[in-house]
């Protein structure tokens, strides 16, 4: 059995390889060299706005166990903790106060950190941006997991539908016209309840009401490139048909499963925020945090500094990946993918 | 014709019949009928009482066919849900379908004003951005919109509450009465913060195909004629952009009746997106698997029409 | 350039209709009480409706033999629909018998239901038989009513039960029977006896005093079996539980559970018919408790005067609680409590704020007879009674890490009184000057016992790490996950790692019955105002594991059984306070709970509401109350004056933003 944390360095290690890899792909492929080239050309604010969102989630994600406690909680000093977790160690108050504050915002007893909360803190007394920084690597999570959870399954129905059709194509579409009846949200939630709540059972349940939309693409998709002559020569050379399939039809799809991803993102997020509020979301997320500030915005004077920060970093990350989103699609798929998802 | 029909219609009877096996699974292998029992009827509650309860519901059959073919759980959800006896709620025992025809007006007083509306002021204000294609009012347009696309609609309830109900006092924070003389004032602010949350995306994608439409032959041939960009946006544009607007419209209309879930809820109006929160609080796994059903059903049927009427207007459909 | 003129004018037309009154206008003259709840009652038949939300109907609604006076603390009963107080009296074999004579010329609301008992026939008198009715589906054990216990001290009520279930069982077509045939059949209940239609006889087992409280509770108000005969639930026939028959001061007339539930003045009722009898519940009284006079509450123009005063009492549902508060603070609530978080805008300093006092509000606080705790679950075998006295040290030691001033402070804005035992002040055996040794914040000594007793620093020596242990919870909740926080933070610092699982409710549910849970937090409000209503919380004849009762600690302690079984049944001696004494020691030494606090109620009133006196006990107050419709409207119009600038400014900004491109744009064009 291996520690949580453990298995969370080793994802983030692959995570790494993985991204190295896939630069060298890019760098030495020329039409995808050419896309991020025209991408980077495009929207330069919002990639590097993405770029320092994923930074921070790494940050959270390297951790170890061990070095001193933290304040009076010894246990810390036996759990794993992130880089993230580090920085911010030791900045505990005892309740609520005003970004920068030098005293609690009620009763005015004064701070152990005066000045040191650049977004003050909860009513925990805990520092507001640590906790805003920490649900950047929710939010990642959120979007990473399902789509890894979405994107194979769409990919696997989507192109052997597509590619043998017949019985398969007629299943697949029917799971297809079944889920995508359902209305979403309430599919969401049923899932969730069934599973109880976890963030896998969220993701989970994400990944299963989005994989239809990315299916349906995939699928037609598939069945013109079935038909296209190149491929239709492969088969008459007598190639293996997963050796057709990983070759021919696969990398002429990637494209679409970018695109699809990208734009799905800013809805998980924002999906996972509705399931918050329902008590069914993921512990941590800048969903959580706005559903905390329901109470707290009536409060008088009210507390605006939680909702603002986990506000703001949702709007940052999600403008930023919908401008990359929507650039992409520009670039990659001009007209084709006009439709949401 | 009649050929395609009964073939779209048969094949919407069975993806119901797929979304009710799904919703089985979901619902009836998940949380053991003692549990749903004991949550109904309390702690205290006697084993006999709780015999009784499951029998009322029925849930005191084997669950699989396999297990007992003539009295099984399966069938009788299938046949239950086909007949539109919901049975009674897991959480108070009312009549579920009771408490959806209560429901029904709630949500549609809310929810046909808002589609209108919606749909009336995203056209509107598309039009007026596609009008400044490529100026900055054009930008400044996208850039709004994708903005608010990034808004939890959260932030949006929240803030207008807080904005308009309580500081501006402009219409009551909450709640709702049918009466014809008050109920415009409790409709109004849900309706100004959902087509403000909704704006963002419909806006952008109306754009999209306005902008595409104006680079168009015809709408250059109107322009030579001398027709004033206004009127070649409204009367060219408009109209000939109107199928993929529609398309997108169209699908939007089974769910209305299903109401919003969190508007329903912050504004008290009790509506069936209100009534399924409270199923959802109070795991009345009969109310949701009934709405899940509903909103099913209504989106196939909503489907099929949407078909079978593209299928009247273009006779390629038929045969495809 | 059109479509801004017409945007302006649609404007001008909306904005005088602007407003925020939620209410028809013409109901401002109207004496109509707004009241708000969360969630609806899941039933209102009076034998099972046991939460607070639905004795907020059915105390209105359902009038009882006896009910608490209005003003005096201590709670002090009077007669209600019984003439007076009956006397125990003495019986061979060491029973005790209450005598209860009604009312003479009591009626029913006009119903439909009572055309069962002859055609036409709209109303009927109330009968001392329609009690021994209700004290019947009390017993029965299809009705799952919840105070089944208390009423076990009857002659003949378990037999009744049992005699019951088992004719059912037997006999299908007995089962088939109407509920009232059925009980008639089995000759009733042994101890009940009905003499004539106003004399109702109870006997009890052994003497029980607390037994006339249970006469004070919604539970045994007379019902008539035409109700339960006639609102079966068939034919388009509402629910008993959804379908109330008053004896009240109050008919339910609306009941939406989405959306609202309306009471109005009961026509029927006998202080609206019997003005003259000057009957103790239908009268508003002239002497209370000391401050109640400077309170306003024996002011002239209330006391002696006839009840009900209000016409009509709406409850609008409200689920989120700010839009309630905020409601309120418009003046389009009467009452509210304080949610916490505007705790602050509303009270400084024990008092209420400027702001509150320029708006004419009223403070009432009161302390609820309730308590909530941290329980461990005792028949785990590393916090409960498996894990000896290792166990037992840890559990003192957790005690010592909780500091719930601070939480307190944190999430109720101090409201609230710390708990050193079971017993909210208010009920007999409080004892304010008592201090648990356990129940003080001190780290140090904390940690001193957990290396005793093996766990040093925290550390379990088999694993080498911190002692891991799970909290259990079905709140799954933002603002329930803060709470917990804090006292896994607090355990944290002597060096235990607590882990909360919250779960959704089946899976709780689940754990609790394989028993596989440590801690948990729970509540309990008082039923009636006895010690016996908390201590049997830890009686093991209602552990949760075995009998499936409240005793979800599962605390099984002989010493504390025989003193609960000899403390249950006295009057309120100087034997029963040792008692008490003793079985605080033993709780204190064993800890099956960390006590946490006894909630304080703030509850806020406008000027034009009279008559409001907090009740912890649930007890129909609504018939005290009165307001002023006047001098409400005058206030509600000075309120909520909209603020309309923004409007003009918001268009002014529009215009000015788009208006140089649209010239540029046109200009280009030409």
């Amino acid at each position: 059995m291996l520690e949580p944390h453990i298995a969370s360095n080793l994802i983030v290690l692959v995570l790494f390889g993985a991204g190295i890899g896939v630069g060298i792909f890019v760098r030495r492929n020329r039409l995808w060299r050419e896309a991020f080239g025209e991408l980077w050309r495009r929207r330069p604010v919002a990639i590097v706005v993405v770029l320092v969102y994923v930074v921070l989630a790494l940050l959270d994600s390297v951790s170890w166990v061990g070095g001193v406690a933290v304040g009076e909680d010894v246990v810390s000093a036996y759990k794993a903790r992130s880089l993230l977790d580090r920085a911010f160690a030791d900045v505990q108050e005892a309740s609520y106060s005003a970004p920068l504050a030098g005293a609690e915002f009620y009763g005015g007893a004064l701070l152990d950190h005066p000045g040191r909360h650049l977004l003050g803190t909860d009513i925990l007394g805990r520092d507001v941006l640590y906790l805003t920084l920490k649900g950047a690597r929710v939010a990642l999570l959120i979007g990473g997991l399902t789509s890894l959870i979405a994107i194979p399954l769409a990919l696997l129905l989507g192109v052997s539908a597509g590619y043998y059709g017949g019985r398969i194509d007629d299943a697949v579409f029917f799971l297809m016209s079944t889920l995508a009846s359902i209305p979403g949200l309430l599919l969401l939630i049923a899932l969730i309840m069934a599973m109880g709540k976890s963030t896998l059972s969220v993701c989970i349940a994400l990944g299963v009401t989005s994989w239809v939309g990315l299916c349906r693409v995939t699928r037609g998709e598939t069945l013109k490139l079935r038909e296209l002559d190149y491929v239709q020569a492969a088969r008459a050379l007598g190639v293996s048909e997963p050796r057709i399939l990983v070759r021919h039809i696969l990398p002429n799809l990637m494209h679409l499963v970018i695109i699809t991803f990208v734009l799905m993102f800013s809805g998980l997020v924002l999906s996972e925020a509705i399931l918050s509020w329902l008590g069914i979301g993921v512990d941590g997320s800048w969903g959580q945090m706005i559903d905390q500030a329901r109470d707290e915005l009536s409060r008088d004077p009210l507390i605006w500094w939680n909702v603002f920060a986990a506000g703001s970093a949702l709007f940052g990350l999600l403008l930023a990946v919908n401008f990359v989103g929507d650039a992409l699609r520009d670039i990659l798929a001009p007209r084709t993918l006009r439709e949401e998802p | 014709m009649l050929a395609y029909v009964i073939r779209r219609l048969g094949y919407g009877v069975i993806v119901v019949l797929g979304v009710l096996l799904f919703l089985f699974i979901l619902f009836f292998t998940v949380a053991s009928p003692d549990d749903v029992a004991r949550r109904a009827l309390g702690e205290k509650a006697l084993p006999e009482v709780i015999e009784q309860w499951k029998a009322n519901h029925g849930y005191d059959r084997p669950l699989w066919p396999w297990q007992d073919f003539s009295n099984n759980m399966l069938f009788e959800h299938y046949r239950r849900m086909l007949t539109f006896d919901f049975g009674r709620s897991d959480a108070d025992d009312a009549l579920i379908t009771e408490r959806l025809r209560q429901g029904v007006g709630p949500s549609l007083a809310l929810t046909v004003p808002l589609f209108v509306v919606g749909i009336s002021v995203g056209i509107v204000l598309s039009l007026f951005v596609a009008l400044f294609r490529e100026t900055y009012i054009d930008r400044l347009g996208v850039l709004l919109c994708v903005g608010g696309m990034s808004v939890s609609i959260l932030l949006y309830i929240m803030g207008g509450q807080l904005l308009v109900g309580i500081w501006l006092r402009w219409f009551p924070i909450s709640g709702f009465d049918p009466d014809p003389a008050v109920v415009g004032r409790f409709l109004a602010l849900p309706l100004l913060i959902a087509v403000m949350s909704g704006i963002g995306g419909d806006v952008r994608f109306y754009r999209t195909v306005f902008v595409e439409e104006t680079s168009r032959d015809y709408v250059r041939t109107a322009r030579a004629k001398g027709a004033g960009e206004i009127r070649v946006m409204i009367f060219h544009v408009l109209r000939n952009a109107l199928i993929p607007v529609l398309t997108r419209v169209v699908l939007a209309i089974p769910f209305l009746f299903m109401g919003s879930l969190l508007l329903e809820s912050f504004f008290g109006i009790p509506g069936l997106g209100a009534i399924t929160v409270d199923a959802i609080n109070g795991n009345d796994f009969s109310t949701l698997r009934t709405m899940v059903f509903i909103g099913a059903l209504l989106f196939v049927v909503g489907q099929i029409a949407t078909d079978v009427s593209y299928a009247l207007v273009d006779p390629r459909v038929r045969f495809e | 350039m059109k479509l801004g003129a017409v945007a302006l004018l649609l404007v001008a037309i909306a904005l005088p209709a602007c407003t925020n009154n939620p209410y028809p206008d013409g109901d401002a003259s109207e004496k109509i009480l707004y009241a708000n709840y969360r969630e609806a009652p899941r039933t209102l038949d009076p034998a099972v409706a046991y939460t607070t939300s639905a004795h907020a109907i059915t105390g209105n609604v359902h009038d009882t033999l006896l009910e608490y006076h209005y003003l005096k603390r201590p709670y002090e009963l009077v007669p209600g629909l019984a003439v007076r107080l009956p006397q125990a009296e003495p019986r061979p074999g060491g029973r005790v018998a209450y005598r209860f004579r009604l009312r003479p010329d009591l009626l029913y609301q006009d119903d439909p239901c009572f055309s069962l008992g002859g055609e036409g026939r709209r109303t009927r008198s109330i009968v001392a038989a329609d009690v021994a009715f209700e004290l019947m589906r009390i017993a029965d054990p299809a009705v799952n009513s919840p105070v089944i216990e208390p009423f076990s001290n009857l002659v003949g009520f378990r037999d009744f039960t049992r005699a019951l279930a088992e004719r059912r069982e037997a006999d299908e077509a007995f089962g088939a029977l109407p509920v009232h045939e059925q009980y008639a059949a089995l000759g009733g209940i042994e101890g009940v006896g009905v003499h004539g239609a106003r004399d109702l006889e109870i006997v009890l087992v052994s003497p029980y005093p607390q037994i006339l409280y249970g006469f004070a509770m919604p539970f045994t108000t007379p019902l008539p079996w035409e109700s339960v005969a006639f609102y079966d639930g068939k034919d388009g026939r509402a629910h008993l539980a959804d379908h109330p028959v008053s004896s009240g001061p109050f008919v339910l007339v609306e009941y939406n559970k989405q959306a609202r539930m309306i009471l109005e003045a009961n026509p029927n009722w006998y202080g609206v018919r019997h003005p003259e009898w000057r009957a103790p519940g239908a009268i508003y009284p002239s002497e209370g408790e000391s401050g109640d006079a400077e309170a306003g509450l024996l002011d002239p123009k209330l006391v002696g005067r006839a009840l009900p005063f209000l016409q009509r009492i709406e409850f609008l549902r409200e689920k989120e609680s700010i839009p309630a508060f905020n409601k309120f603070l418009q003046g389009y609530y009467d009452a509210s409590g304080i949610i916490r978080e505007s705790f602050d805008r509303v009270i400084r300093e024990e008092g209420l704020s400027p702001a509150m006092e320029a708006l004419g509000v009223r403070l009432e606080k009161s302390v609820i007879p309730a308590v909530y705790y941290l329980g461990f679950n005792m028949d785990d075998a590393v916090v409960g009674s498996p894990g000896g006295e290792r166990a037992r040290e840890l559990r003192r030691a957790m005690s010592l890490a909780i500091d719930v001033e601070e939480w307190l402070r944190l999430f109720t804005n101090g409201r609230g009184l710390p708990a050193h035992s079971p017993l909210p002040p208010g009920i007999f055996g409080f004892d304010p000057d008592y201090q648990n040794p356990y129940r003080r914040v001190d780290l140090d000594r904390a940690r001193e016992i957990l290396r005793a007793a093996g766990y040093p620093d925290g550390i379990d020596p088999e694993t080498g790490k911190p002692l891991r242990l799970s909290f259990d919870t079905p709140d799954t909740s933002a603002q329930g996950k803060l709470r917990f926080e804090f006292y896994v933070a607090a355990w944290r610092r002597i060096g235990l790692d607590v882990e909360i699982k919250a779960t959704n409710y089946n899976q709780f549910q689940e754990k609790v019955r394989n028993g596989a849970y440590q801690i948990f937090q729970w509540g309990w409000v008082a039923d009636y105002p006895d010690p016996e209503n908390f201590f049997f919380l830890l009686w093991s004849e209602m552990a949760r594991s075995r009998n499936q009762g409240p005793n979800t600690a599962n605390f099984s302690d002989r010493r504390f059984d025989a003193l609960f079984l000899a403390m249950k049944s006295r009057d309120n001696d100087a034997e029963r306070l040792r008692l008490i004494r003793e079985m605080r020691g033993i709780l204190e030494e064993e800890r099956p709970w960390i006590e946490l606090f006894h909630p304080e109620d703030y509850a806020l009133f406008h000027g034009w509401l009279d008559g409001v006196k907090p009740a912890g006990i649930s007890n129909p107050t609504a018939k005290y109350r009165d307001l002023d419709p006047v001098l409400r409207t005058r206030e509600r119009e000075a309120w909520n004056q909209p603020v309309l600038w923004p409007v003009a400014a918001l268009l002014v900004l529009g215009a000015a933003v788009t208006i140089p491109g649209v010239v540029t744009f046109f200009r280009e064009r030409q």
